[in-house]
């Protein structure tokens, strides 16, 4: 059952995106088309998982005064394999997201994660974790990149080729350069607060927007405490 | 003291095993990547040359201009020289360089062009590789270089929106047909001697 529970949470309650509002460089950078969130997506789930597991492994042998560095480079060499087997092996899409797969080193989802939930969890509810953060990342950048793509290239690439046209008119430019990533990413989380508030309202209970949740996971700032 | 040694040695330890597992990684895809990059390349100069029947691949001949090596990949067919393809690359992108593959034919119409690698911004510069692009420069006589977009006085459509990116591109292919129309005559020996 908590196996499950760790898998969902990230999809709606804890979406990194949306509820824990990490990872917003990547986000903000990747989102110009559907093809390159599904593939963003795809990737960091992948090191998210592995780096878990292994942080999740070695979580009682790491002294907790040098966790950041030995996190840091679990994760680091998981994204150079990452790096390396899509070069490989996936050239076209390597040739799409070349420059962010460096940025899952720094991506803080990974390292919020390694220090929140795996190091302090058995390794299989820290797998769950990983694969429910990942999937989540995943469609959080898809809803956001969809929203993006259609508005201002008027297509959704699903892959390279498989390119649908949604309208054909003259499409607002805006949407698909950086301003664009962070109206899309506001009007969405707008939108989520507000269909959490009417159900809420419906089921009698009050409701409190994520700002309480933005750094829940986060301890960064109260180490020196 | 003796923690601060726990700590080295437990640093010291994930470090090396992560070491060991991308020299590992590294190892066994070392080769693919490069046959991968070769495969790309070699598929490029495919599309940009009119047909032919050696390996231009391995057919080339290489110039020195202004500093930068030019590197041509011959075409041959039936004996007789075909075409040449060349590899340029402008600095002069929005996002970074722009490399480019441009195919001449034995009459000097250029055939076609490939954009290998670009940073430029999705959307907008990144339009330099759809085919209504390309095919703008398909057909032209190198005769009529250097090229231009219409925004400069010349007569090839910029993207709407994009007149840097559109403007690098140009720049490269003019620099490699600069050099081209230098090199033409051995060039031509080099297609015709194998």
């Amino acid at each position: 059952m908590s196996f499950f529970k760790e898998l969902t949470k990230g999809i709606w309650k804890e979406n990194p995106i949306f509820r824990l509002v990490l990872g917003m460089c990547p986000t903000l950078a990747v989102t110009t088309s559907v093809e390159n969130g599904i593939g963003m997506g795809t990737a960091t789930t992948f090191v998210l998982v592995c780096s878990n597991m292994v942080i999740s492994a070695i979580r009682n042998f790491i002294p907790s005064k040098v966790r950041i560095p030995c996190f840091i480079v679990v994760i680091a060499t998981f994204v150079t394999i990452v790096d390396l087997l899509m070069k490989g092996f996936a050239p076209a899409l390597h040739k799409n997201l070349g420059i962010f797969i460096p940025l899952i080193v720094v991506n803080c989802i990974i390292l919020g994660r390694a220090e929140a939930f795996a190091s302090k969890h058995p390794i299989s509810r820290s797998i769950a974790d990983g694969i429910g953060m990942g999937i989540g990342f995943t469609l959080g950048l898809i809803v956001i990149a969809a929203f993006r793509e259609v508005l201002g290239a008027g297509t959704i690439t699903i892959w390279s080729g498989m390119v649908m046209q949604i309208h054909d008119i003259d499409p607002l430019i805006l949407m698909i350069l950086a301003p664009g990533g962070f109206i899309a990413l506001g009007c969405i989380l707008g939108l989520m607060n507000y269909i959490q508030s009417v159900l809420a309202r419906r089921q009698g209970r009050s409701y409190t927007p994520p700002q309480h949740l933005d750094c829940r996971h986060c301890v960064i700032c109260k180490w020196g405490k | 003291m003796k923690e601060f040694f726990k700590l080295v040695l437990i640093l010291t330890l994930i470090c090396t095993a992560s070491g060991v597992l991308l020299a590992l990684v590294d190892q066994a895809t070392k080769q693919r990547i490069q046959e991968v990059e070769r495969a790309a390349k070699a598929d490029a100069i495919n599309k940009v040359l009119p047909p032919y029947d050696n390996i231009p691949a391995e057919n080339t001949c290489t110039f020195e201009k202004n500093g930068a090596n030019w590197t041509f990949y011959v075409a041959r067919d039936k004996g007789l020289f075909a075409g040449a393809a060349f590899e340029a690359r402008s600095s002069k992108g929005y996002g970074g360089d722009i490399v480019i593959t441009t195919g001449i034919d034995s009459n000097g119409i250029i055939q076609a062009i490939e954009i290998l690698d670009h940073k430029e911004t999705p959307g907008l510069g990144a339009n330099i590789i759809k085919p209504g692009f390309k095919s703008r420069l398909a057909g032209k006589n190198i005769v009529n270089a250097p090229f231009s977009v219409r925004k400069d006085g010349g007569d090839i459509d910029q993207i709407t929106a994009a007149t840097i990116s559109s403007r690098a591109v140009l720049e490269a292919i003019n620099d490699g047909l600069n050099a081209y129309k230098e090199h033409i005559d051995s060039i031509r020996t080099q297609g015709e001697r194998l």
